[in-house]
């Protein structure tokens, strides 16, 4: 029989945690809402799924004129990850380019590329010329494990071709996957007290791990704020990362974001439909992916399962992925408050090294900085959204090969992991599986 | 689609007792023999006979284009229905390729997108494959090809097409003839009838039976919601005929009986030849639920057959039937995910 804290580690999202193991396992509400919440919960989910379509229309209006994709499902599909492209003649869907020239905007974030902004649109409505095509190439180089077994790993490279105007010297490309959206009301409620206590950005205590927070503009209050959501944890709060995501992604402007991203440009609509959806749209999807809950863990007892988490223990990948965390006291959000959760992220920023970086540094992340990702419900990737790319660009085509590209901080757990038996290293991805 | 509800977990339940009502007399089955069945004789089934009618479809669209006789045109607008038909008696197993594959959004958008679609058939593009596949959702699919035959008042006459919009019918055509095939395909000789007929026995998707059999029954639940609360209770409570979904055919109503009649294929393991199913199963430990679930599917479609104006009106007119029919369909939910959740965790591993 299980202890007390044993089986805590199986609800991964405390008291939020979901029994459901099909392929909508990360779209479900939370288990424990109130009645009003779940109607909230509802219309967000609608909406999330609204697809737009260009403007003058009777539903769903404003669709770019410059945009990535047409909904929020279409790149979060099943409310999951996305992937890259599968050969080079297929368009981007579920991955969106965020570009910059050096410097640093007036806000201290990255400074838009003139004529393009700050992310990349590559699709435009009919009639509107898109801002430029996205090329990847993929170069292939082998290696061996020391006990003879070899691995792959692919190196992609990002060009943009057919821009429509010409592109500045300089220009930072950093290609960006849609991740879950699942579990992310939790995450939002852990104290920023919680998180800045694991922060040794300056490897104070020795041990290789120099966790750093990334400040970022909150642009409802007007100050920098401490960024938890996106691959370099820019976005501060749910709220802002969604309607960052209509206004850029989609072309949708929001009282958070009220002008069109084309503003400036040539593409710009010149409509006078701002803010294209209501604030209520706004907030009940951002309250939507606050309320998904998270999947259980599976096998969690299974002898392999046992033995690979030692192994994760033993390489320390914990420094990083933290196991667990305590979502802080909430009256106002009762749903998540106070929660043991087991998102395996510590939430902050960690050099990942030179073969991961991106060279564009995003608010205090510099050029190889990464937010720790969360590894919860990573084990159910396959069963929900059919591949296994993870990684910001998706160039891991399995776990195991996303371990092998952990670099930087992550170079000695990373050998750890290479040095171990073949068995022992199967063992550890059972265990990644079960999150 | 989104689905609302707590299954419980097998670690936590002890179950001590099967509600054990009466059995059938062919109580025997096998769980892998169902797990095969349904993909053969309702996935692989339904997506041949959608990847078929689109073939059919394109065919009765060409000679259209060819000639722009009435005749032509109904048989257009007739095979239309049939395509939708067969789509929607898929969506109670909208699990696998045809949603991790992105097909059903490139097959089944809405709303369409006008000003677009007037701008694809003022440009002077060739309306080839690539550039098909290069436009978005909302231009391509069942609703814009509906828009397309039918007109937006439904009306539309056989001289009203231009040159353009028949090109651009037929490529829509062409285009909804390969996606079909391409998801028949992934169940047929691709890789999804192994991950999923091996559950529990080598395959990497399902690892165990039982959470291919979660798969469906969830998949059963989710669309009875999706039809209850979402396609008929958005436009019935925004009163707003807008947001409904085949407007332009007035099809909306069979579409939704459609649905149902494909939680019904999935229950009996049926499109066209019945194999082990789900029906099977449950008679087999609990003959007085078989007939529950089956009381409540029919109640569902008779109600949504009591709806007798085209939904668009139905939402202002006929409230009290649209109201039924939503909460008999609820009710085929409820039992679903609850009743039949419950007996297949019990039973299946």
């Amino acid at each position: 029989m299980l202890s007390e804290s044993e089986w805590n580690e199986w609800l991964s999202g405390g008291k939020q945690t979901l029994f459901d193991e099909s392929a909508g396992a990360f779209s479900s509400i939370f288990p424990e809402i109130s009645a009003h919440n779940a109607m909230i919960h509802e219309i967000g989910d609608k909406a999330f799924e609204a697809t737009f379509v260009s403007a003058p229309a009777p539903l769903n209006s404003g669709l770019g004129p410059i945009f990535n994709n047409v909904s929020c499902a279409s790149c979060h599909i099943a409310d999951g990850r996305g992937k890259p492209p599968g050969n080079s003649s297929e368009p981007l869907s579920a991955m969106l380019i965020r570009v910059s020239i050096p410097g640093v905007a007036s806000n201290g974030g990255p400074l838009a590329v003139p004529g393009f902004g700050v992310q990349l649109q590559q699709r435009s409505i009919n009639g509107v010329v898109k801002e430029a095509d996205v090329i990847i190439n993929y170069s292939e180089q082998t290696f061996t494990f020391p006990d003879g077994e070899t691995y792959s790993l692919r190196t992609p490279t990002y060009q943009l071709a057919n821009s429509y105007i010409p592109l500045p010297a300089g220009v930072m490309l950093s290609p960006r996957m849609a991740p879950p959206v699942f579990g992310l009301g939790l995450l939002e409620a852990v104290d920023e007290s919680e998180i800045i206590k694991y922060a040794d950005e300056n490897d104070a205590n020795g041990d290789g791990i120099s966790g750093k927070p990334n400040y970022v503009w909150n642009v409802i209050k007007g100050t920098h704020t401490l960024g938890r959501f996106g691959w370099k944890a820019n976005n501060p709060t749910v709220l802002q990362q969604t309607a960052g995501a209509y206004n850029e992604d989609m072309g949708i402007t929001s009282y958070v974001f009220p002008e069109e991203s084309s503003k400036g440009q040539a593409q710009y609509d010149n409509r006078n439909d701002d803010p294209e959806i209501p604030d209520s749209i706004l907030r009940a999807v951002s309250f939507y992916v606050q309320t998904l809950a998270v999947p259980v863990r599976r096998s969690a007892d299974d002898a392999t399962v046992l033995q690979g988490k030692k192994l994760f223990n033993d390489a320390k990948c914990g420094s990083c992925h933290r196991p667990a965390m305590q979502t802080g006291v909430r009256v106002d959000f009762p749903e998540v408050s106070n929660q043991r959760i087991f998102p395996y992220t510590d939430l902050l920023l960690h050099d990942m090294g030179e073969g991961l970086a991106d060279h564009r540094p995003d608010f205090d992340a510099n050029g190889s900085e990464w937010r720790t990702a969360p590894l919860w419900g990573i084990g159910l990737t396959q069963k929900v959204n059919g591949h296994n790319f993870y990684l910001h660009d998706g160039r891991a085509r399995s776990l195991q090969e996303a371990i092998l590209w952990h670099g930087g901080e992550a170079e000695t757990a990373k050998n750890a992991f290479k040095n171990m038996s073949k068995n022992d290293r199967l063992a550890l991805i059972k265990f990644l599986q079960s999150l | 689609m989104q689905i609302r509800f707590i299954l419980l977990s097998l670690a936590s339940v002890l179950v001590l007792s099967s509600c054990k009502k009466d059995k059938s007399s062919s109580d025997d089955y096998s769980s892998t023999q169902i797990l095969n069945d349904f993909s053969v004789n309702v996935a692989q089934a339904t997506y041949n006979d959608l990847a078929s009618k689109t073939e059919q479809l394109h065919q009765a669209i060409t000679a259209f284009t060819q000639n722009q006789t009435q005749a032509n045109l109904d048989n257009c607008k007739s095979l239309w229905r049939q395509c939708r038909q067969a789509w929607e008696q898929s969506e109670g197993f909208l699990f696998g390729p045809v949603a991790t594959d992105d097909i059903d959004p490139r097959i089944d958008t809405w709303p369409v997108d006008f000003n677009s679609l007037d701008s694809v058939l003022n440009n002077q593009s060739v309306y080839d494959e690539t550039y098909v596949n290069s436009l978005e959702d909302a231009l391509k699919g069942f609703h814009p090809v509906e828009y397309l035959l039918w007109g937006v008042d439904g009306n539309k006459t056989i001289v009203q097409f231009t040159s353009r919009q028949l090109d651009y019918l037929e490529a829509l055509a062409a285009n909804l003839k390969s996606l079909t095939q391409q998801v028949a395909s992934s169940w047929n000789t691709g890789n999804y009838h192994n991950e999923f007929a091996n559950a529990g026995n080598g395959s990497q998707v399902f690892t165990t039976q039982h959470a291919a059999f979660m798969e469906m029954v969830s998949a059963m639940a989710g669309i009875c919601e999706e039809v209850a609360d979402g396609k008929m209770e958005d436009p019935l409570v925004s009163q707003n005929a807008m947001l409904e979904e085949s407007p332009f055919a007035k099809n909306s109503i069979i579409d939704f009986t459609n649905n149902i009649k494909s939680v019904e294929n999935v229950y009996l393991g049926k499109y066209i030849t019945q194999g082990q199913s789900l029906e099977r199963f449950v008679r087999a430990n609990n003959l007085s639920l078989d007939g529950a679930i089956k009381t409540k599917i029919s109640t569902a479609i008779t109600a949504l057959g009591n709806i007798t104006v085209p939904f668009g009106e139905a939402i202002f007119t006929q409230q009290t039937q649209v109201i039924n029919a939503q909460n008999a369909i609820r009710d085929l939910k409820n039992i679903i995910e609850n009743d039949l959740a419950n007996l297949v965790s019990q039973k299946i591993n």
